[in-house]
């Protein structure tokens, strides 16, 4: 059965914002005060995924792989920015660190994902390599921010304990390593719980894309078992290397617990 | 300055945060054995006294030495272990009586030390006036003053030389008060611990002639004897 995608053409695209606009009336009466937000998150819809979409025709385009690096560094860096204004706290400084820490683990999936498991040639083939890793960024990232924002504020909320546990001999790896593993199962239990419910709950984005774009289902479940277990392994990857991180730099060489009390 | 003190501060300076400087250039010799008293307003930094003492802290200016070694010159564990700060709030883990008492030999740094076995870990609760509680008794499940004298002994099973006890009885009702006194008191005489202990409630012991630091308006002034 041969499959045509239909294009979605302007004044289809148009029509769809009627679902804006009944949100917006249900804003107006019930007073949300969410009419100013909808208007620019739908301006922003609008205008970020067409630069997408005209950025990755121009890498497809171009198909060199330092490009597809550059924009999947990019991608990290304001991943990583993302995160770091999300965390309240700004008494640790830890952008670089989890920057770079991301770069390498996220990179690593996805390198394993697109060479080993899909097998493309050349590995960094854009059209894989870049909707693949951006998956991969967006999903950790959420993960991140929440390990990190969970540790800083236990961190701070039990710093009795953990000062109870240095006076007590204990160095500073030992005294939060409870609340590391806090942090860290906060940051991947949304992972766990998708492959929980994938399939029976909801049918994934990346699926259903292909689907509608023609693929056979059971070619396209097996892209989405390979992106489920690949963004659990980054979100645990990443989650564990950005919280290490950010564990050290809360405490100092003296192990004393730098952040302070609110 | 003793040469022979357990701890010396050398002109150290404290700030709690940029440009709030709590005291400065202060130097005293805590002696071995000894019993202090440290008193001052709130907020005149009498925590943060007993908080450098262990490293908790790092003063902004100066230098402590413990038993006449820099504390940078030993790691903080090792200090902590031998100046064995209690917190003014008991703090216990989830997990029994005896969990609680055998948890800082799980720590790296302490599991060269001899395990204490059950028998010895009655003997010490019973010698704190602990005789009704059971080791496999939850540690949460205990009063605040249990909770207190629980905490203590939990330090005190590291065989620490100096003990600083931050305001230990101001959760505590006026017996459980008396009891973490007695054992404070009991504990530089008998086994000849340094207490630097901060009370608000006026405590004096029985036996000892305490010596009075007095923290005030940013300095520390080691009163004589009474």
């Amino acid at each position: 059965m041969e499959h045509h995608i239909i294009d979605i053409g302007p004044y289809q695209l148009a029509i769809c914002l009627i679902f804006v606009v009944i949100s917006g009336i249900a804003s107006i009466v019930y007073s949300l005060k969410l009419e100013k937000d909808l208007l620019i998150g739908t301006v922003r819809t609008f205008v970020q995924l067409f630069i997408l979409g005209y950025v990755l025709k121009f890498v497809f385009a171009m198909s060199n792989m330092f490009l597809v690096i550059g924009v999947f560094a990019f991608m990290i860096f304001f991943a990583a920015w993302t995160i770091y204004g999300r965390v309240k706290d700004k008494q640790i400084h830890f952008f670089f660190p989890v920057f770079v820490s991301m770069l390498l683990s996220f990179f690593l999936v996805a390198f394993l994902v697109t060479a080993v498991v899909v097998n493309v040639k050349p590995w960094w083939e854009p059209r894989y390599f870049i909707p693949l890793g951006g998956m991969v960024i967006g999903n950790s990232m959420n993960a991140i921010a929440i390990a990190i924002e969970r540790l800083i504020g236990d961190l701070k909320s039990k710093r009795g304990e953990i000062e109870m546990k240095l006076c007590l001999g204990a160095d500073s790896r030992e005294a939060s390593k409870l609340l590391l593993q806090k942090a860290m199962q906060a940051g991947m239990i949304p992972s766990i719980n998708s492959m929980m419910a994938v399939g029976m709950v909801f049918i994934p984005g990346m699926m259903t894309g292909q689907i509608l774009s023609g693929s056979d289902p059971l070619i396209a479940i097996k892209y989405q078992i390979v992106v489920m277990i690949m963004l659990t392994g980054s979100t645990a990857l990443g989650t564990l290397i950005t919280v290490l991180l950010v564990r050290n730099r809360c405490f100092n060489k003296a192990e004393q617990l730098v952040l302070k009390p609110d | 300055m003793g040469n022979n003190s357990v701890i010396r501060c050398e002109n150290i300076s404290f700030q709690y945060t940029e440009g709030s400087t709590l005291f400065s250039d202060v130097s005293l010799s805590i002696n071995p054995g000894g019993f202090y008293l440290v008193r001052g307003p709130s907020g005149s930094g009498k925590s943060s006294f007993l908080r450098l003492m262990n490293r908790l802290e790092e003063p902004s200016q100066g230098t402590l030495y413990f038993k006449g070694i820099p504390f940078s010159e030993m790691t903080a564990p090792e200090l902590r272990r031998q100046v064995l700060y209690i917190q003014q709030t008991p703090i216990v883990t989830d997990g029994s009586v005896k969990d609680n008492l055998l948890m800082p030999f799980t720590f790296k740094n302490n599991r060269t030390l001899p395990l204490p076995d059950d028998s010895h870990l009655r003997g010490v609760l019973d010698e704190f006036s602990m005789e009704m509680i059971p080791l496999d008794k939850q540690a949460r499940n205990l009063s605040v003053g249990q909770q207190q004298r629980l905490c203590l002994i939990r330090g005190l099973l590291l065989s620490p030389s100096v003990i600083l006890l931050d305001e230990p009885t101001s959760s505590l009702d006026d017996e459980s008060s008396l009891i973490v006194e007695n054992m404070a008191e009991s504990l530089c005489l008998n086994a000849g611990k340094t207490i630097i202990m901060i009370s608000h409630r006026g405590f004096r012991p029985h036996t000892i002639k305490p010596t009075i630091i007095e923290v005030k308006d940013g300095r520390l002034t080691v009163l004589p004897q009474e």
